[in-house]
């Protein structure tokens, strides 16, 4: 018995839940639509975002990834917990002899797996997109680092949810916390951004300034969304807002402090 | 002589509840529980947890299935755990996944393989291992929770409340079952209102109230102990061990009448 059996079980099972039937149209349409126009040659883009390369795209579509793979990662793992706990299975599984920390692990295996394969295979997809669009192929470590992001992103979504799902006791607040959570760190931290950046003196009318694109670098390391776009900027020359150790730090300590955090929680929980 | 499979000394555990004395809304306090319990489960023994409720039964069950993490054992949680078979009270299984599915992902948790056509069998599920556990009656979900606890052939089986959403010819089936595995050295400890049922099926009874463990034995004994008649029931036990007048039995739960002999922790809870 150990963690990766089991959670590639718990994923096989989160993969053909009801909800599925939700996720998959919604990451298709966002992952796959923005692909397809992005790489049009004739897209006309807002601000100064400019795309040459098939990179370009899967950078530029990221925005879109951050929505919907993050708001399915929600969907999936929000009641991971919460919903074993209140049907009284969960008493049943902790009463079982495998040990509480490879119980986590596993749940963490498969709900992150739930959402990431599908997240991959549409990646996949959209490369094939982008290349009959533009002729024109990502690097392999490109490709790499696209794909790694991609992952760790989900990661840290499904560990923040998990840790949610284990605190509430009841199914409204076990959304409340998940929906909470996903809309601070994807519609409001830009407002928090500003808010930090207007309390430490740093100019808040011009958002292009530069002295503000270097605060809201740091503030992003407080953000799984923000960490994301640090790794998805690395592979782009003159276009880093901070310098790749502080982000490689950033997504090492989001993989282990909630996972961490996911696990003790469950070598405590009571049912 | 039944061997005995596990002890418990001086066991308590009480649960955290919200402290409304403070601001802080993290802060708890020691709420119920139960205290200072000395038991001896034995192999092939059938014992019933009788009490009024909040007594402690479910607590005292979760306890002896590592569920909570105490003291007083003479074995620890993860060896507890892997001898126990445990049926929580009324379970809901849902979800689109099958029952055969379901049982399996429990399987995957014990570190053996559990023949899971077989399970289905004893449990009576047969005709129903392919069906969504969303389309299942309670009565059905009361027997996958059985199966789960039959997994794995354990030597203690701990069932709170097993024979609730079963019909009676089920509830028949299932007294039948826990005898079998009783005479093949199973230990098993149940609970259930359902007094009828209990004094048929079990070969002794402990008596909780108010968290604690008042009294132990096979019913005779406890009849004699009690000064009570030969045909006396488990109500009449209840009643008398507790203090209460079998014929001003009320709903009260804070009366008079249900106060402890004991004091908790030596402060009264």
């Amino acid at each position: 018995m150990n963690a990766f059996s089991l959670g590639v079980h718990i994923m096989k099972e989160r993969m053909t839940a009801g909800r599925m039937l939700v996720i998959w149209p919604l990451l298709a349409m966002f992952i796959l639509f923005s692909s397809w126009g992005l790489s049009d040659p004739k897209a006309n883009l807002p601000s100064n975002i400019v795309i040459d390369s098939a990179y370009d795209v899967m950078f530029a579509s990221t925005a879109f990834i951050i929505f919907s793979a993050t708001m399915g990662a929600v969907l999936i793992s929000f009641d991971g917990i919460s919903r074993d706990r209140l049907s009284g299975v969960l008493e049943i599984k902790l009463s079982q002899p495998v040990s509480r920390s490879i119980f986590a692990r596993s749940l963490l295996l498969g709900h992150w797996g739930a959402i990431f394969i599908p997240v991959f295979i549409l990646n996949l997809i959209s490369l094939g997109v982008i290349w009959i669009r533009m002729d024109d192929f990502p690097s392999a470590e490109e490709l790499f680092i696209h794909t790694l992001a991609n992952a760790l992103l989900l990661l840290w979504w499904t560990s923040i949810q998990l840790l949610a799902s284990s605190w509430a006791r009841d199914m409204g607040s076990s959304i409340a916390i998940g929906l909470g959570a996903w809309m601070i760190f994807t519609l409001l931290w830009l407002v928090m951004t500003t808010v930090i950046a207007g309390l430490s003196g740093v100019g808040v009318e011009n958002l292009n300034s530069s002295e503000y694109i270097r605060i809201e670098a740091i503030v992003d390391l407080f953000s799984p969304n923000g960490v994301y776009h640090h790794l998805l900027e690395m592979p782009i020359e003159d276009n880093s807002r901070i310098s790749p150790l502080y982000s490689s730090i950033a997504a090492i300590l989001w993989s282990i402090i909630p996972s961490l955090l996911f696990i003790r929680r469950i070598e405590r929980i009571q049912p | 002589m039944m061997e005995t499979c596990l002890t418990l000394t001086d066991v308590s555990w009480r649960h955290k509840v919200r402290d409304y004395s403070t601001w802080k809304p993290w802060a708890t306090r020691d709420g119920a529980g139960i205290h200072s319990i000395n038991l001896e489960i034995k192999s092939g023994v059938i014992l019933g947890l009788i009490g009024p409720n909040g007594a402690g039964k479910t607590t005292l069950m979760r306890t002896i299935c590592g569920l909570y993490d105490c003291e007083g054992f003479d074995k620890d949680c993860s060896k507890r755990r892997k001898n126990i078979g445990y049926m929580p009270e009324q379970v809901r299984w849902e979800g689109r996944v099958s029952v055969r599915n379901a049982l399996k992902s429990i399987a995957l948790m014990r570190n053996r393989i559990i023949d899971i056509d077989k399970l289905i069998q004893i449990v009576g599920l047969s005709a129903k291992s392919d069906h969504l556990l969303d389309n299942l009656s309670q009565g059905m979900r009361q027997r996958l929770s059985l199966a789960c606890a039959l997994m794995g052939d354990p030597k203690v089986l701990v069932m709170d409340e097993p024979l609730n959403g079963l019909d009676p010819l089920a509830q028949r089936a299932f007294c039948n079952l826990l005898k079998d595995l009783a005479s093949k050295g199973v230990a098993i400890v149940i609970s259930s209102h359902q007094v009828t049922d209990m004094e048929s099926l079990v070969d002794e009874i402990a008596l909780l109230h108010q968290g604690q463990l008042l009294i132990e034995g096979s019913l005779s004994e406890v009849r004699r102990t009690l000064d009570l008649d030969n045909d006396s029931g488990l109500v009449e036990m209840i009643c008398s061990v507790t203090g209460i007048d079998p014929s001003d039995v009320s709903l009260d739960l804070s009366s008079d009448h249900m106060m402890p002999f004991k004091t908790i922790g030596g402060e009264e809870e």
